[in-house]
């Protein structure tokens, strides 16, 4: 779900860009550093972000009947960590405003901050986490997916509520009533992204373990076991 | 290539620099989300539309194809408004003022979005991204997104022919079989994208790569007439705004 253009007022669209500069800038100082070492990571790189736009386009066949599309964040963030999914995510977004009118430039900021980086950190974190306790991977794989996409939406949910608030009950009840809204389909959709991503991770790890070792996912000679990076 | 992008490869403004387009296309955005939405956003409203069916030539088809993208969002999340949790009317109830805020927000946005696509029906990305360098972008940064703008291309191409490829083989006929094959195709996505990267980092190295993607940019300079225009017709958007500015209700 993109905050679509012109939906903010200027204040916190203001705010949210703000927010997300700090994140973005230091994914674009790792990024920068990374590509000035290693010049052939430009190819690798902008692969990523091609693969995190064509994720995003995929149609994901909801619980309720419906379709929605994955945020690939989850996936984003355990495959490229959470530094160079802020700068990917970023792309990603302004494209997706520019190419498909999905978003905007005005709400860039806040879709930046959900998508890019809260999304990103929750997932890879609870992904880690796990990882730490000897948590199967694709069971890690799965929470980390689920709550990247869950988080995703509880913060958008609080920027529309902030946005927003209700003239009876203020922006708790703004957050339940947006909250309300997205749980009755982000969280079938968070379960089946989570479904989703684990279903990629499978077939990644059969037939693509030469990259996943690349990006430090697998260790190498070791199909199924992941490095706690 | 998306539709958007194909329309502004041959959009009349295509020669115009950048800059020019975004003076008038993104200022009317600025526009509409600083001032009162009524009659404020509904200027710009009128305004972005003019200038996009008119002088911009954007094709009506193509411009509501594009556009019924963001009013559904608008329309969704102004509906929201039209409700209040709590208060004497029950748990939920309508809200006094819902319908002038949900009009007001409905402005305000669909405003906002017409001056964004008013850039993007007339700037391709391939116009645009090399000049983010001038405007302070990391090199490195803009030739990420450059190869990820090609790449994209690409690898929506090789999912399309996936997907009908799988659906040709009975693919998607049950819930698991979609699910087989939706997973199939993100895998293969992944597969391809850095597949191509591998041969795109052998075809680079064997002409002397050397970390910078150098690529033909058409050559325009901002036209002082067409800026001054735009920010005379922003200018006089404003002002009339407040002269005539009554409440929506």
């Amino acid at each position: 779900m993109h905050i679509a253009e012109g939906f903010l007022p200027p204040a916190h669209a203001v705010a949210w860009g703000a927010a997300s500069a700090p994140f973005v800038v230091h994914g674009v100082r790792s990024l920068t550093r990374e590509v000035r070492e290693h010049p052939e990571s430009t190819l690798l790189l902008g692969a990523s972000g091609a693969f995190t736009f064509v994720l995003s386009a995929l149609k994901l066949p909801s619980v309720t009947g419906s379709c929605s599309h994955p945020t690939g964040t989850g996936l984003g963030a355990i495959l490229f960590r959470p530094p160079v999914m802020a700068v990917l995510g970023t792309i990603t977004l302004l494209f997706q405003a520019l190419l498909l009118a999905h978003g905007g430039l005005t709400t860039l900021g806040a879709n930046v901050f959900s998508m890019a980086i809260v999304g990103p950190w929750a997932g890879y974190g609870v992904y880690r986490l796990l990882r730490r306790y000897d948590v199967p991977l694709m069971v890690a794989v799965f929470c980390g997916a689920f709550v990247a996409d869950l988080s995703t939406y509880c913060v958008t949910s609080v920027q529309l509520a902030l946005a927003f608030p209700d003239p009876g009950s203020g922006f708790l009840g703004a957050l339940g009533k947006f909250g309300a809204i997205f749980a009755v389909t982000q969280i079938p959709l968070a379960v089946s992204e989570g479904l989703l991503t684990v279903l990629v991770m499978r077939l990644l790890v059969q037939s693509s373990k030469g990259e996943l070792t690349r990006l430090g996912v697998l260790l190498a000679g070791n199909k199924s076991e992941a490095v706690a990076r | 290539m998306l539709p958007i992008d194909a329309a502004a490869h041959s959009s009349r403004w295509r020669r115009r620099h950048p800059v020019d387009k975004a003076v008038l296309g993104l200022g009317l955005t600025v526009l509409a989300i600083s001032l009162p939405p009524w009659p404020g956003a509904a200027l710009v409203l009128v305004t972005a539309l003019v200038a996009l069916l008119g002088p911009a030539g954007v094709p009506r088809r193509r411009l509501w194809r594009a556009y019924r993208v963001p009013l559904g969002f608008c329309v969704t999340g102004a509906a929201t408004l039209l409700v209040q949790v709590g208060g004497p009317g029950g748990f939920v109830s309508l809200a006094d003022e819902g319908p002038v805020r949900a009009g007001e927000l409905l402005l305000r946005t669909s405003a906002a979005s017409l001056g964004v696509l008013l850039f993007a029906f007339t700037t391709p990305m391939s116009d645009l991204l090399p000049r983010l360098v001038q405007a302070g972008v990391p090199a490195p940064v803009v030739d990420v997104a450059l190869v990820t703008y090609r790449m994209s291309f690409l690898l929506l191409d090789s999912v399309r022919r996936i997907r009908d490829a799988q659906a040709a083989r009975l693919g998607h006929t049950t819930r698991a079989a979609t699910w087989r094959s939706l997973a199939g195709l993100g895998a293969t996505a992944f597969v391809r994208a850095f597949d191509r990267a591998a041969r795109l980092q052998t075809g680079l190295a064997g002409r002397g790569y050397d970390g910078t993607l150098r690529v033909l940019v058409p050559e325009a300079r901002v036209s002082v007439r067409f800026t001054a225009a735009s920010t005379a017709l922003l200018a006089a958007l404003a002002a009339l705004t407040f002269v005539l500015e009554r409440p929506l209700s």
